[in-house]
């Protein structure tokens, strides 16, 4: 008969216990929803019901043509206003899934006579994927120890801003959905792991194609399953619920992802996926080993079997490599690459490196999205060492993997963030397990207590050993209950204990009375709240803006909205002809495609580099090399950000290296980015910036005619806090079409041929009625005489 | 109530003929005074006819308008001077060869002999001027140009007549002085002072409906000037409204498509100008940098955004609703801003929408149990045209008899039914059609229905039997095994 901390009703009947914490779940669950869905609001309720950003643009135009012209049609959409003029296979190239699933919601609802806005279902994707998302944690979860973790689990991913800043309403990009079917397709395969059913990993290779449809960071759960197998298998874990699970997973979700057309054939012809492949033939090698060794007993023979399966798992691998050598086997990727050097993109593919979201974390951004459930977040990969069960080491080995790409790819944060919660929330609720379960040891005398209650604490504080060592407090934790005190926090018990000795003997003191309990518990919920204030800060200051829409104060408080990019947008929409050709550099490719509806030179699906070098030449260069270029690709007006005025950061001037260093690598002889730099090395586009620069056409299109705004007066960049030069350059090749309110987006058009057959520059200084220069009469005075 | 345009069947030159013949007889035009107030995308005219009873008991006055005018013309409406009954007007039909067309205006009382009386011809002429040069630069002024005929025609003996040109500034470039006039007037044909061209007074002019005197007499003018503000054409407005007596809300979207109609800009937009004129309260008369629309008072929730999203560059100040009855003035007022300033021959299409209570333009008459909602054609833009106009009224879901009553008569109207937010059978909607409106057409459309109470149960029943529908099978999926093989 063990004592109990406080009392606990016990007239209840099972039944009445078991539906109330089932009901209690649910509801549980459906505030989870509730505040996963409302959080993510912000975007709309400061701004909008808006597209974010870059990509979703594309998303969403995507959409709009599937659901106007129906799946058919959109699988065989050929779209020749992108790159042009080369035009893009839209059907063929694009992960389907996430457009898909909004047609589908779409007609459903107006089969329903429910007539939404295809804008608002986009819009509303992704928060509506989060509160699946906070679910399938709590299913995965609960596999991994019990409800009330799972709970946990699914409120810290509801909020947690990791994972909000790439779910926010409005941000209707393939990840809003892709980590719902990440965390569903893995809880169906532990599962079916833990079943040995075939059905779950039929259902888990079903998830697994609609994340293949969906999102390009498939790979991650092709690669993540078979390095799970794979260390169970070098575990010596082998059963045949692992050999059900995986073959049904492999099997059906391999052929299933071969019919999405971007993938195609890439399952069994490129790098990647070789892992998942040879895994799948390991396992087949052992089960017929097992197979045969189960029915052969002679121990030679055994041996000899040993040695043939690793002969024909070595065979395999060569076998991969020499395929790979001929050329059978696609090697890895330049982005694969990136994953493992850093420094890889920056030399090789400055495309990939010139994305801010593929630059390496800063370590204070892990604390920003994930507060503290990253300190927690190793405590609870250390608890699932204490059990390890197969599933524990899936979530180790995705713990250490995620990790390892949260830190070279900021992106990637996001694959991290699901097992962050799960991790930190088998914490967390393990904590409060030990401090709220009621059960109490028996204490056998009062100063053995002590000393026993001090040594559980200093044993609890190297929680790396799964096995308690001291035989006396191996005893104390079997006394205790089944979930005792461990972890990180035997710190904080033993520190309690010592200040509570004094007061042992009575009831509700000590440790395991109720005020080492309440305090405990109190300060856990402490953290809780900071963790839900944290992340509301976050949400809403960092993570809510759709960056088409700047918004900055009025004087008297009042937000004040500045709209440029869609006023400049709108203005190409309604009155330019519907083909004159925007060239912009590749950023606002998918913007102007969705908004201004106008075909673009290169947008931010970067599949050819020597497009966007081109255009990256065309920027930087004089205006009259660039004119051909402009020419031969029909470009009728030319687009450049600009934040000079008003201090917008993200500009073209401030990525104009980048277009350097792009077209650099395809023109090494014509663009040198040292050109770029002053004398002293600096990037300055004021007096003293170099001639090249000051005669690129990026530099020319920035600044034409913005010192004039000044009258006069010192013409100041906001942006690089230099000096304009007061004579500003002048354009003669180009003309300004059109320019926003505060001068974020300039528009130039390009002129057409003389029609005399002059060259632009001598026409305009001719319109201009300047005289010649003067060599010319002079050199024929001299040859009169 | 102006009735034209009717498709009535032109009557044949030859039964024409004796109407006019007769018509001759029974009146004379002592004076005629046209006074044509021009502008950008409106010209307002308004002709005073003088008229002197020739027959005892005359009644019926016919106008003539020719063709070109007429085709320009968008509003017609004629009264008695210092009345606000308008007369019943008739076409009479057209004829051929010289194009006049002619109306038939019934006078309140019949005139004796040699009795007076003055009628007040209105009319709204729209895309009567054009801009010339066609083409301006950002900072000139905006010239246009404006063509009419001389003298106003009458299928009566006219006695004196004169037309008044009124320009919005006196900057007038040029107009035509018209010559070979010796038979009507000794004077200068054409006088300016100020704003203001007269050409007249002309006299002792003969009935001048005949094909003779439109070759030989009447001439054309032309005069250019300058005007201050913008031509502010719609090319299309389509309004939705939609009655709700669930909600106790009449919801009224308006897709305007706006486009500049004044000269069109020469070379391109430079904003460093664009801000420096508006610095200096410069700013040049064809740009469209707003508009000021006076929305219903009591409106709540409105939306203005475009096919981008919403537009935040607008102001609103809303007035509370007013007692229906009550004569009240009071408007909200929508200080609306476009996301670019609507240059010359730009264009720029955008929605916009409000609530508003349904009792303040709805109202229940329990003598014949049907509703009356009053639903105002379009929202009035000052001195613009709207060439098309499409105004759609949903009616609530299951409105039976319904019936409308439009101002003024659509080209073409149709019924349909239009299925939206949980509807089982559709709601009745009923579509107007109309070709440029003027500020003039500012009219009301009365729609009366019935709504029975089961209709208002409809979807409630409809909602709730989807949700018994679902709970019973997620009932009977928990209570019946599909396992195949049944487990120990």
């Amino acid at each position: 008969m063990t004592t109990k901390a406080y009392a606990l009703p016990s007239d209840l009947s099972p039944a009445t216990v078991t539906n109330t914490t089932s009901l209690l779940r649910i509801i549980a669950l459906a505030f989870i929803s509730g505040a996963a869905i409302a959080s993510r609001l912000f975007a709309v309720i400061n701004f909008e019901s808006i597209i974010h950003e870059f990509d979703p643009w594309f998303n969403y135009r995507a959409t709009r043509v599937l659901v106007a012209d129906g799946f058919y049609e959109f699988w065989n959409w050929f779209d020749p206003t992108a790159w042009y003029p080369l035009g893009r296979v839209v059907g063929g190239t694009v992960y389907p899934g996430l457009m898909a699933t909004s047609g589908v919601i779409y007609k459903i609802l107006h089969a329903l006579n429910l007539p939404v806005d295809i804008r608002n279902i986009c819009v509303l994707l992704a928060p509506g994927f989060s509160s699946l998302t906070a679910w399938s944690t709590y299913m995965f979860t609960k596999e991994l120890k019990d409800e009330s973790a799972g709970l946990l689990a699914a409120a810290f991913i509801g909020i947690v801003p990791g994972y909000i800043s790439r779910s926010v309403a409005g941000s209707y990009d393939n990840e809003a959905i892709a980590i719902f079917l990440l965390m569903f397709t893995f809880f169906n395969w532990i599962k079916a792991l833990k079943t040995g059913s075939a059905f779950f990993g039929t259902i888990a290779a079903l998830f697994y194609f609609y994340m293949v449809a969906a999102w390009g960071g498939y790979a991650f759960i092709t690669n993540m399953i078979p390095l799970h197998a794979l260390a169970l298998l070098l575990m010596g874990r082998y059963s045949s619920r692992l050999y059900v699970a995986y073959s049904s997973w492999y099997a059906v979700g391999t052929l299933a992802s071969m019919q999405v057309p971007f993938v195609g054939f890439q399952p069994v012809r490129t790098s990647e996926h070789m892992a998942a492949l040879g895994v799948f033939g390991l396992l087949q090698i052992i089960a017929f080993a097992e197979l045969v060794r189960s029915h052969v007993s002679s121990k030679q023979f055994q041996t000899l079997l040993y040695a043939s399966v690793i002969g024909l798992g070595f065979l395999g691998t060569l076998a991969i490599i020499g395929l790979t050598y001929k050329g059978w086997i696609a090697p890895w990727t330049g982005r694969f690459y990136s994953l493992w050097d850093t420094g890889y993109a920056k030399k090789y593919i400055p495309i990939i490196a010139s994305v801010s979201e593929h630059q390496p974390t800063a370590w204070p951004s892990f604390f920003m999205d994930l507060q503290f459930l990253i300190f927690l977040f190793p405590a609870g990969v250390v608890m699932c060492f204490r059990e390890l069960r197969d599933e524990h080491v899936f979530v180790i080995i995705y713990a250490i993997v995620a990790s390892y790409f949260a830190g070279v790819m900021v992106r990637l944060m996001l694959t991290l963030t699901p097992v962050v919660c799960v991790a930190a929330a088998i914490a967390f609720s393990t904590v409060l397990d030990t401090y709220i379960n009621p059960v109490e040891p028996e204490a056998p005398a009062d100063e053995a207590a002590s000393s026993e209650v001090n040594s559980v604490a200093s044993d609890v504080t190297n929680p790396s050993t799964p096995t308690p060592v001291s035989k006396k407090s191996k005893k104390a934790v079997k006394d205790s209950s089944a979930s005792s005190t461990t972890g990180p926090f035997g710190d904080l018990v033993a520190s309690v204990t010592s200040g509570k000795s004094g007061k042992k003997g009575e009831r509700s003191f000590g440790v395991f009375g109720l005020d080492t309990r309440l305090v405990v518990i109190f300060h856990a919920i402490g953290m809780l709240i900071f963790f839900v204030w944290h992340c509301t800060w976050v949400t809403s200051n960092a993570y809510s803006s759709p960056s088409v829409v700047l918004a900055s104060s009025n004087p008297d408080g009042s937000q004040h909205i500045i709209d440029d990019f869609r006023e400049a947008y709108y203005w190409l929409r309604q009155n330019t002809p519907e083909t004159a050709v925007v060239m912009s550099w590749w950023d606002y490719g998918y913007q102007i495609a969705g908004m201004a509806d106008r075909p673009t030179l290169v947008d931010n699906n970067t599949w050819n580099n020597t497009h966007i070098a081109t255009v990256g030449k065309a920027m930087s260069s004089s205006e009259e090399v660039a004119y051909p270029i402009l020419r031969k690709h029909d470009v009728d007006y030319v687009l450049v950000i600009f934040g000079g005025l008003i201090g917008y950061s993200g500009d073209d001037i401030n990525k104009f290296l980048w277009m350097v260093r792009i077209a650099q690598g395809v023109w090494p002889d014509e663009i040198q980015e040292p050109n770029y730099f002053t004398r002293k090395g600096e990037y300055k586009i004021d007096d003293e910036a170099s001639p090249t620069m000051k005669n690129s056409l990026m530099y020319k299109m920035s600044y034409y005619r913005y010192a004039e705004l000044f009258g006069g007066g010192q013409a100041l960049d906001r942006v690089r806090g230099q000096q304009v030069p007061k004579t500003g350059p002048t354009l003669d090749y180009l003309d300004e079409a059109f320019t926003s309110e505060n001068w974020i987006v300039r528009i130039y058009e390009v002129k057409k041929e003389d029609l005399l057959g002059r060259d632009l520059k001598s026409a305009n200084a001719f319109a201009q009625g300047k005289k010649r220069k003067r060599t010319k009469p002079a050199s024929r005075r001299k040859a009169l005489l | 109530m102006a009735r034209w345009r009717f498709n009535l069947p032109l009557l044949l030159l030859a039964a024409l003929q004796p109407w006019l013949a007769l018509a001759e007889h029974s009146f004379e035009n002592t004076a005629i005074v046209r006074t044509v107030e021009l502008g950008g995308a409106l010209v307002h005219v308004t002709t005073t006819y003088a008229i002197k009873a020739l027959e005892d008991g005359s009644s019926v006055y016919t106008l003539a308008i020719p063709r070109d005018e007429h085709q320009k013309t968008s509003w017609l409406e004629v009264k008695i001077k210092g009345q606000s009954a308008i007369l019943p007007l008739d076409l009479v039909g057209q004829d051929i060869k010289t194009g006049i067309l002619y109306y038939a205006a019934e006078l309140p009382k019949p005139l004796k002999l040699n009795a007076t009386t003055n009628l007040v011809v209105e009319t709204v002429q729209t895309h009567a001027t054009y801009p010339w040069p066609a083409e301006a630069g950002q900072k000139d002024p905006q010239s246009l140009k404006y063509e009419t005929e001389l003298l106003v025609l009458s299928p009566y003996v006219t006695a004196v007549q004169r037309t008044k040109i009124r320009t919005p500034s006196p900057q007038v470039h040029s107009f035509t002085k018209p010559e070979g006039l010796e038979a009507f007037t000794l004077e200068d044909p054409v006088t300016k002072s100020g704003a203001t061209l007269t050409y007249g007074p002309y006299k002792n002019i003969p009935q001048s409906t005949s094909e003779d005197f439109v070759e030989d007499k009447q001439k054309r003018v032309t005069v250019h000037y300058e005007c201050d503000f913008p031509v502010i054409e719609i090319s299309k407005l389509t309004r939705a409204a939609e009655i709700s007596h669930w909600g106790a809300n009449l919801n009224i979207e308006d897709n305007i498509v706006l486009h500049n109609g004044g000269p069109k800009l020469k070379g391109h937009f430079s904003r460093l100008e664009h801000q420096s004129s508006a610095y200096f309260g410069r700013s040049p008369p064809h740009v469209i940098p707003g508009m000021t629309l006076h929305l219903p008072a009591g409106i709540q929730n409105v939306y203005y955004y475009d096919f981008i999203g919403n537009v935040s560059t607008s102001r609103l100040r809303t007035a509370p609703s007013v007692p229906k009855g009550s004569p009240s003035t009071q408007f909200s007022v929508l200080e609306l801003k476009p996301r670019y300033p609507v240059l010359g021959g730009w264009n720029y299409s955008f929605t916009l929408g409000w609530d508003s209570p349904l009792r303040d333009s709805a109202g229940y008459d329990s003598k014949t149990g049907k509703w009356v909602v009053a639903i105002p054609v379009m929202t009035p833009i000052p001195s613009a045209v709207i060439d098309q106009a499409e105004v759609k009224i949903v009616l609530p879901e299951g409105a039976t008899d319904f019936d409308f009553y439009p101002p003024f008569p659509a080209s073409m109207n149709e019924v349909a039914s239009h299925i939206t937010y949980l509807d089982t059978i559709g709601r009745p909607t009923i579509t107007l059609h109309y070709n440029q409106l003027t500020d003039k057409h500012s009219g009301i459309i009365y729609v009366t229905y019935r709504v029975p109470f089961s209709a208002h149960m409809k979807k409630p029943l409809a909602v709730a039997t989807a949700f018994i529908g679902v709970f019973v099978l997620a009932l009977t999926w928990r209570r019946v095994d599909t396992r195949i093989q049944r487990q120990k």
